[in-house]
C-alpha cells in the first residue's frame, strides 16, 4: 500500500514535471511527435531507475560510512555519466533493435537533471534503498505521463496556425502551465 | 500553404449551420440556468454575468485587433458563451475585479495565443475558472446562500456548499447519514436552492437547456451521458461497499458542478473528440476523474478540472480513433 | 569580436534563457520571488566563470575523448563548492533553493558555454563569456521572478504594497510555465521588431 501511494503520488500530485520542474529540457526538447516522447519516457524509465538503484546504494554504502557526502554531487553525476555510456554500450551488442529505438535519446539523459534531480531527492527524504528505487519508477511513469499527454497536445498545435509570436516555445510553455492548473486538481490526493 | 485543403480540427462547419448559429444556441439554452440563478441570488448574478460577457468580448477584440492585427470576430458568439459559463461557474458574491481577471484569463491565456475559435485545446471557461480556484481560493469558495429574491435581506448569509459540506464532515469522521440533515433537500438541489456557483445549482433548469441543444443537434448525448454514468456508477461503487463515508451516487449528479460540466463545458465542440467512441471515452474519463477528487482530493469539486485534464488527453483520444487509412 | 561583445552577447542578444531557451529548469523552480532568482543567477555565474576559466586554461592537457567527463568533473567540483558555502553563509537561501544548487552540475548553460566556448577560447574570453553568460541568466531569472513576486505575492525583494495575498498562482507552478512562455514571446517580438528597423 505505501508503494502505491508513492506511485500516485508522484505520478498525480507531485508530477516531476508539472510539479517539481525536473527534466524541463526534454519535455520541451523531444515532445513534437508522441512516438519520439514515448521512446524519451522509456530512455528515462530505463535510466532513472538503475541510476537511481546505484547511486541510493553508493550512498548508503560509500559516502555515508566514509563520511564523505559532500562528495555526493560529482560522485552521482560521474556515475549517471558512466551508467549512460555503458547502457549504451551493452544495449547496441545486446538488442541493436532497442537501441535503435532509445539510442538518440540516451546522451540527452546525462544532462536530463530529472535523473540528477531524482537521485539527490531520494537521499533527501533519506528513502531506503527500496524505497528509492520505487520512486524513480514512479517519477519516471510521471514524467512519461506528462511528455506523452503533452506531445499529443504539441502534435494538434502542429496542425492549427498558431500566431507567429507565440510559435515553439512560447504556445508550449503556456500549454504546459495550464496542463499544470489541471494537474493541480489532484493536491493532496494521497 | 493555406491554399491547400487541409484537414482541420473541430468545429467542422457543415449543412446550413454556422458557428455563429451553433454558439447563440448555447445562448439560448443557458438563459433557464441564468434566470433561476437570479430568482435564487438576485441582483449581483446579472451584474457579474454581463461584466464576464463584457471582458472576453473586450479582451478578445483588443488581442485581434491591436497584437494579432487580423479580423475581428467577437460578434460569433463564442467569446460570449465563455464569459457566461466563466460567470456561472463562480460565486455571485464575488468581487468583480476577480471576475474580471478571470475573463482575461480565459481569452487572454486559454483562447488567443493558440490563435481564436477552434484552435485552443483548453475549454477557456474552465481554465479562467480554475485559474481563479487557484490564486483567490477564499473568495472563490464563499457562497452566498441561495434564497428566493423576494426574501433576500439587505444582509446575505454565507455558507458551505452541499459538497463542501461533505468533504469538511468526512475529514473530521462524520457519518455521512448525520451531515445529511445539514444538507438542502434532493427537490432543493434539483430546483437549485442550495449555496453553489450561481450558475451550476439548478440541475433542472441546466437540464432543459441541455435538451434543447440536443434537440437542435448542437451536442451529443454521449458525452453527457457517459460522464453521468461513470460518476454515477463508480460513486456507486464506493457507497455499496461503505455508505458510511461515501455519500450516495444521486447526491453526486445533482450538486457541485456536475450537471453544468457534463452538459455544457465537457460537450464543447472544440476541446472534446470527434469520433463516437472518443466522446465516451473523454465523458466516462471525465466522470470517473471528478469523483476521484471529490472523494480523496483536497478540493470539495472536481468537475472543472477533470474536464482540464481529458481536454488535454483529447489529441491522444483522437489518435485511438482515427478513421481508418484506405489502401494502406 | 571586441571584448566588450564578448561579455554583454549574453545579457540580451544571445540571452541563454529568453533567447536559447537554455536552463529551463531552474528557471521555472526558483523563480518565485527576486531573492532566490538573484541567488540562484549568481550561484550560477560563479560556476560558470570558475568553469570556463579552468577549462580553458586546461584545454590542451585535457584529451578531446573524455572531454566531457572532464569539464563535467571540473563543473561539478564548482557547483560542490558553492552548494556549501551557501549553505554555510546563507542557510535561508540553501533551503529555499533545495535542490537546484547542486542541479546546476546538469544546467545545459554551464556545460554548454564549456563545450561551446571555453574549449576553444583564451582564458581571458572565457571569462568574459562566463561572466557575460552568468549576468544573463540573472537578468532572465530576475524578471520573471519580479513578474511572478509582484503578482503572485504583491511584494517586490519582501517588500509588501498590498494587503493580503496576490494571485496565488503566479508563485506557484502554472504561473512559473505561463510568465517564462510569455516573456520568451515578448522578446521574440522585440527582437523581430528591432530586426526589422
Amino acid at each position: 500500500m505505501e508503494y502505491i501511494l508513492m506511485i500516485i503520488g508522484a505520478v498525480l500530485v507531485n508530477n516531476i514535471i508539472l510539479a517539481q520542474f525536473l527534466g524541463i529540457c526534454p519535455f520541451l526538447g523531444v515532445s513534437g511527435k508522441v512516438n519520439t516522447a514515448l521512446g524519451m519516457g522509456a530512455a528515462v524509465l530505463f535510466v532513472m531507475t538503475l541510476a537511481t538503484l546505484v547511486t541510493s546504494c553508493i550512498q548508503a554504502y560509500v559516502l555515508v560510512p566514509l563520511n564523505i557526502t559532500f562528495l555526493q554531487t560529482i560522485c552521482f553525476i560521474l556515475v549517471i555519466a558512466a551508467l549512460v555510456q555503458m547502457v549504451e554500450i551493452m544495449l547496441k551488442k545486446i538488442s541493436p533493435s532497442l537501441y535503435q529505438a532509445l539510442g538518440i535519446f540516451l546522451p540527452l539523459i546525462t544532462t536530463n537533471c530529472a535523473v540528477l534531480g531524482v537521485a539527490i531527492l531520494v537521499t533527501q527524504k533519506e528513502f531506503s534503498i527500496i524505497q528509492s528505487t520505487v520512486y524513480a519508477i514512479s517519477s519516471a511513469l510521471g514524467f512519461i505521463l506528462a511528455i506523452v499527454i503533452f506531445a499529443g497536445l504539441r502534435e494538434q498545435l502542429e496542425l492549427v496556425n498558431v500566431p507567429k509570436g507565440m510559435k515553439g516555445v512560447p504556445i508550449a510553455l503556456i500549454t504546459a502551465g495550464i496542463l499544470a492548473m489541471a494537474f493541480m486538481g489532484f493536491a493532496n490526493l494521497v | 500553404m493555406d491554399k491547400l485543403l487541409q484537414v482541420s480540427g473541430s468545429p467542422h462547419v457543415h449543412g446550413d449551420d454556422s458557428v455563429k448559429k451553433i454558439m447563440w444556441s448555447v445562448v439560448i439554452a443557458l438563459l433557464p440556468a441564468l434566470a433561476v440563478s437570479v430568482y435564487y441570488f438576485g441582483l449581483p448574478v446579472l451584474i457579474l454575468t454581463l461584466v464576464s460577457i463584457a471582458t472576453c468580448m473586450l479582451t478578445e477584440y483588443l488581442i485581434q485587433r491591436f497584437m494579432l492585427k487580423g479580423k475581428v470576430s467577437i460578434t460569433d458568439g463564442s467569446a460570449v458563451i465563455t464569459g457566461l459559463l466563466l460567470a456561472f461557474n463562480v460565486p455571485s458574491n464575488l468581487p468583480v475585479w476577480i471576475l474580471m481577471i478571470g475573463a482575461f484569463v480565459a481569452i487572454a491565456i486559454a483562447k488567443m495565443p493558440f490563435g481564436g475559435l477552434g484552435k485552443n485545446p483548453f475549454n477557456p471557461a474552465l481554465v479562467g475558472r480554475v485559474f481563479l480556484l487557484i490564486s483567490f481560493p477564499v473568495q472563490m469558495t464563499t457562497w452566498p446562500e441561495a434564497k428566493p429574491i423576494w426574501n433576500l435581506g439587505a444582509d446575505v448569509i454565507t455558507g458551505p456548499t452541499p459538497l463542501g459540506i461533505l468533504k469538511e464532515g468526512v475529514k473530521n469522521g462524520q457519518a455521512v447519514n448525520d451531515l445529511m440533515s445539514e444538507m438542502p433537500s434532493y427537490v432543493d438541489m434539483l430546483l437549485g436552492q442550495m449555496g453553489g456557483s450561481f450558475g451550476e445549482v439548478s440541475a433542472i433548469a441546466i437540464l432543459i437547456g441541455a435538451i434543447f441543444l440536443l434537440i437542435r443537434k448542437v451536442i451529443t448525448w454521449e458525452i453527457p451521458v457517459s460522464f453521468l454514468l461513470t460518476a454515477f456508477l463508480f460513486s456507486g461503487i464506493f457507497y455499496l461497499v461503505d455508505p458510511t463515508t461515501y455519500v450516495n451516487p444521486c447526491f453526486h449528479l445533482v450538486t457541485g458542478g456536475m450537471m453544468l460540466g457534463a452538459c455544457f463545458m465537457a460537450t464543447d465542440m472544440v476541446t472534446s473528440p470527434t469520433s463516437r467512441g472518443g466522446m465516451l471515452i473523454f465523458g466516462a474519463g471525465c466522470g470517473l476523474l471528478t469523483i476521484i477528487i471529490r472523494l480523496f482530493g483536497a478540493y470539495p469539486e472536481g468537475v472543472s478540472f477533470s474536464i482540464l485534464i481529458m481536454n488535454a488527453l483529447v489529441p491522444l483520444i483522437n489518435k485511438g480513433f482515427k478513421p481508418k487509412t484506405y489502401a494502406k | 569580436m571586441s571584448k566588450l561583445n564578448i561579455l554583454t552577447k549574453g545579457f540580451f542578444k544571445e540571452n541563454p534563457v529568453l533567447v536559447l531557451v537554455l536552463g529551463t529548469c531552474p528557471t521555472l523552480a526558483v523563480t518565485t520571488s527576486v531573492k532566490n532568482a538573484l541567488g540562484m543567477g549568481l550561484a550560477t555565474t560563479f560556476v560558470l566563470l570558475m568553469s570556463n576559466a579552468i577549462i580553458s586554461l586546461l584545454k590542451n592537457v585535457i584529451p578531446d575523448k573524455v572531454r566531457i567527463p572532464s569539464f563535467i568533473v571540473i563543473i561539478a567540483t564548482f557547483v560542490s563548492m558553492i552548494d556549501l558555502l551557501i549553505q554555510g553563509f546563507l542557510p535561508s537561501l540553501a533551503s529555499s533553493l533545495g535542490i537546484f544548487i547542486p542541479l546546476i552540475v546538469v544546467n545545459c548553460i554551464v556545460l554548454g558555454r564549456a563545450e561551446a566556448f571555453a574549449s576553444k577560447n583564451t582564458v581571458g574570453d572565457s571569462i568574459l563569456d562566463g561572466i557575460g553568460m552568468g549576468i544573463g541568466f540573472t537578468i532572465a531569472l530576475t524578471i520573471i521572478g519580479s513578474v511572478r513576486e509582484i503578482l503572485g505575492s504583491g511584494s517586490f525583494l519582501d517588500y509588501k504594497f498590498i494587503q493580503g495575498d496576490g494571485i496565488l498562482i503566479f508563485v506557484l507552478a502554472p504561473g512559473a510555465f505561463i510568465v517564462f512562455g510569455f516573456t520568451v514571446a515578448l522578446v521574440r517580438y522585440l527582437q523581430s521588431k528591432k530586426k526589422a528597423s
